[in-house]
């Protein structure tokens, strides 16, 4: 903030400080919907996330990937609350997000799903998915009883919202099947058509097509894209190279808990060091 | 599930029972005609079983509780006498003649300061261990139950100690009509049998205005209880007890909401406690034993987490096997003494000493009770893992599902379950 502001510099403050000001408006935000700096983890000896640092643009699929062990799922635990960072900030939207509550990160916009799908035992698909809209009325306890209208409305809504997202995830003929009794790669399903219904800002998702046949997995893709062109940012972790080159721009490599490289596809496959590091050379 | 279906269309209602809610309500049809049968014929009396029943319901009450806290959320809480004590003594000291502090008051009183103190225990318990894993509200719920206890018996400026406090009033004691309606009652003679004459005076009217009061209390919990079940506040409970991770993932304040069910489920025992003052008429430290807690786990097991009725079912039914073998002792004599029947002495093999052992094992009803209660959670175990009703239906707010999918009698999970049973 202490640079003289030039004539490229001073557009994006105001517009910067307009978005601080309109939180609800999306054109006016900021290009930077996740910022990472510095992002630390220890686990004892290891350091499972070392000084790591890359930004999450607006309106991109930004992809993570790395060998094993390289730090993937324990970044996506510190940006969300999972885990607490030993030093580093996350901002989200600008705000300094490190270290709260889930929830709370939740509440902010940022929603992730898990490498395993989590089941709910004992409830139907489109009960699994009425969890996901925010701020319900009906989650507050007086509220069941001093303003029933409104929560059977606001019901209704979500309810129509569910039908809705399984039509367009083509999975509307699971919507009363117990949650428990789909296929992986079905709950895989469910858990992005989920997190939609949060209206999340940006979506962290864990491997969405690990263990899932290729089929589904086109259908996921496919679905990552549409709501991508919808306006949601993704940042995701996969193993499945080809699914990840097809899909995200730009790719960041991690390596032992840092960034090796950022860049497009095409960059990342022709770059040696992530060549290395995928075969287990070049650690010095 | 008492929807105006029910009146409108019985047999509709029946059809879209699933079996093992048929088998419930078939086995609690059964009782009543038992117990009715028993009443009218003066084996079992009226007044004693009405009293059995607040007892029952009274367990019902603490069953509801405790599946509000396990069955929706997943919580541990080993302090149920603790919290049921806690209502019990609520009431006392507020109304009890010999109360160090109070006494003497209206039970309203009574019962709010009941709610209250539960409300404040089961905040200060939970804000420690409610962050923490499950296994942290089981470890510190135990040893709260001993503290609750501990404290009642030595602190006996506030509430006599070991002495217990004495001369509590009916509950409708001091209310405009109530207080005098079982003086005014007639009394009423009831002949079935010849020769066995039935009475219905005084203390049965008493006992029928202590279940009314038990009826409305376990009425007035079940349906909060199942309006916050079946709606998104009851959902979140759910995600959290199928996993906690999820719920903070999907912006759920997990915390808050463990926090919410738990104080719900510790006023419903409370309830249960300031019934039982105001049906014993005394409360001593003894009444906070902790088996009490496990009994009631035992209900909500036999009933199955998760569910409202299950729950309800369960209380009275652990009461049921706690109390019965007491009718064993009143028995006709006749059949003591020929226990065990006769054609089995005649047979050559059993000895005198063998018959002359055998009925004191058999018929003292202390061990009875424990032995019927551990056969009946192996059984349980063994066959039914789920309880005898667990919750089978999709719970979504009533309004927001569509009639005309909501009648449909098989789908969703309903079909499913409801076809594994009858397999």
């Amino acid at each position: 903030m202490s640079e003289s502001p030039t004539e490229g510099t001073a557009t994006d403050a105001s517009t910067e400080r307009a978005a601080e000001e309109t939180p609800g408006d999306d054109e006016e935000r900021s290009e930077i919907v996740l910022e990472v700096e510095n992002l630390r983890k220890e686990f004892g000896a290891l350091v499972a996330a070392d000084d790591a640092t890359f930004d999450v643009e607006r309106g991109t699929i930004t992809g993570l990937i790395g060998p094993n062990g390289a730090g993937k799922s324990t970044i996506f635990n510190l940006i969300s609350g999972f885990y607490e960072p030993d030093a580093g900030t996350v901002r989200l939207n600008g705000d300094d997000v490190t270290g709260i509550e889930p929830y709370k990160i939740a509440n902010k916009g940022l929603i992730r799903t898990f490498q395993t799908p989590r089941k709910l035992e004992g409830m139907t698909v489109r009960e699994a998915m009425l969890i996901g809209p925010q701020r319900q009325p009906g989650e507050s306890f007086h509220k069941l009883f001093t303003a029933p209208g409104a929560v059977g409305e606001r019901e209704r809504a979500n309810m129509a919202d569910v039908e809705r997202i399984l039509e367009e995830f083509e999975i509307d003929h699971l919507a009363r099947q117990p949650a428990t009794d789909i296929s992986g790669g079905q709950m895989k399903l469910v858990e992005l058509a989920r997190a939609m219904l949060a209206e999340p800002e940006i979506l962290l998702l864990d491997e969405p097509v690990a263990g899932v046949n290729p089929t589904l997995a086109n259908k996921l893709a496919d679905q990552i894209r549409r709501l991508h062109e919808q306006g949601t940012t993704f940042l995701l972790i996969e193993h499945d190279m080809s699914f990840i080159m097809s899909l995200a721009d730009p790719i960041v490599v991690l390596d032992q808990g840092s960034v090796l490289m950022e860049g497009t596809p095409g960059e990342v496959r022709t770059d040696e060091r992530v060549a290395d590091a995928y075969l287990g050379g070049g650690g010095v | 599930m008492a929807d105006v279906s029910t009146l409108t269309d019985p047999r509709g209602y029946w059809g879209d029972l699933t079996s093992e809610e048929r088998g419930v309500a078939g086995f609690l049809a059964a009782a009543v005609l038992v117990l009715l049968a028993l009443m009218l014929t003066g084996v079992l009396n009226p007044t004693y079983f009405l009293f059995l029943f607040g007892l029952g319901g009274m367990f019902g009450l603490m069953s509801l509780g405790l599946n509000a806290q396990w069955g929706y959320t997943g919580l541990i809480n080993f302090s149920v006498a603790a919290f049921f004590g806690l209502g019990a003594y609520g009431a006392a000291i507020m109304t009890a003649s010999n109360s160090p502090i109070a006494g003497d008051m209206n039970p309203i009183f009574g019962l709010v300061l009941g709610l209250i103190l539960s409300a404040i225990v089961a905040i200060a318990i939970g804000i420690p261990t409610l962050r923490l894993r499950a296994d942290y509200l089981a470890i510190a719920s135990l040893g709260l139950a001993e503290v609750v206890r501990l404290i009642i018996l030595n602190e006996g400026q506030w509430t006599a100690g070991s002495q217990g406090l004495r001369g509590i009033p009916a509950f409708f004691e001091g209310w405009p009509v109530l207080s005098t309606l079982p003086e005014t009652l007639p009394q009423v003679n009831i002949e079935v049998i010849p020769g066995r004459v039935v009475t219905l005076g005084f203390p049965f009217w008493r006992q029928l205005l202590n279940v009314t009061l038990v009826l409305t209390f376990m009425a007035g919990a079940y349906l909060v209880l199942r309006r916050a079940h079946r709606s998104p506040w009851g959902r979140v409970l759910r995600t959290i007890r199928a996993d906690e991770d999820l719920a903070k993932a999907l912006g759920k304040n997990t915390y808050f909401f463990k926090m919410q069910s738990f104080v719900l489920g510790c006023l419903v025992m409370a309830l249960a406690g300031v019934f039982f003052a105001h049906l014993q008429l005394f409360v001593n430290p003894g009444n906070l034993d902790p088996t009490t807690t496990f009994y009631v786990w035992v209900a909500v097991i036999l009933g199955g987490a998760g569910s409202n009725r299950g729950a309800l079912f369960g209380g009275f039914v652990v009461v049921a096997i706690r109390e019965g073998p007491r009718f064993i002792e009143q028995l006709p004599p006749a059949f003591l003494t020929e226990f065990p029947p006769g054609f089995l002495r005649d047979l050559a093999f059993i000895t005198d000493d063998v018959l002359f052992e055998l009925p004191s094992i058999a018929i003292s009803p202390g061990p009875l009770q424990l032995l019927l209660v551990g056969l009946l959670i192996v059984l349980i175990m063994r066959f039914r893992p789920e309880g005898m009703l667990p919750p089978q239906r999709e719970l979504i707010w009533p309004d927001a599902v569509d009639e005309n999918v909501r009648k449909r009698p098989d789908s969703g999970v309903r079909e499913q379950r409801g076809g594994d049973g009858d397999e």
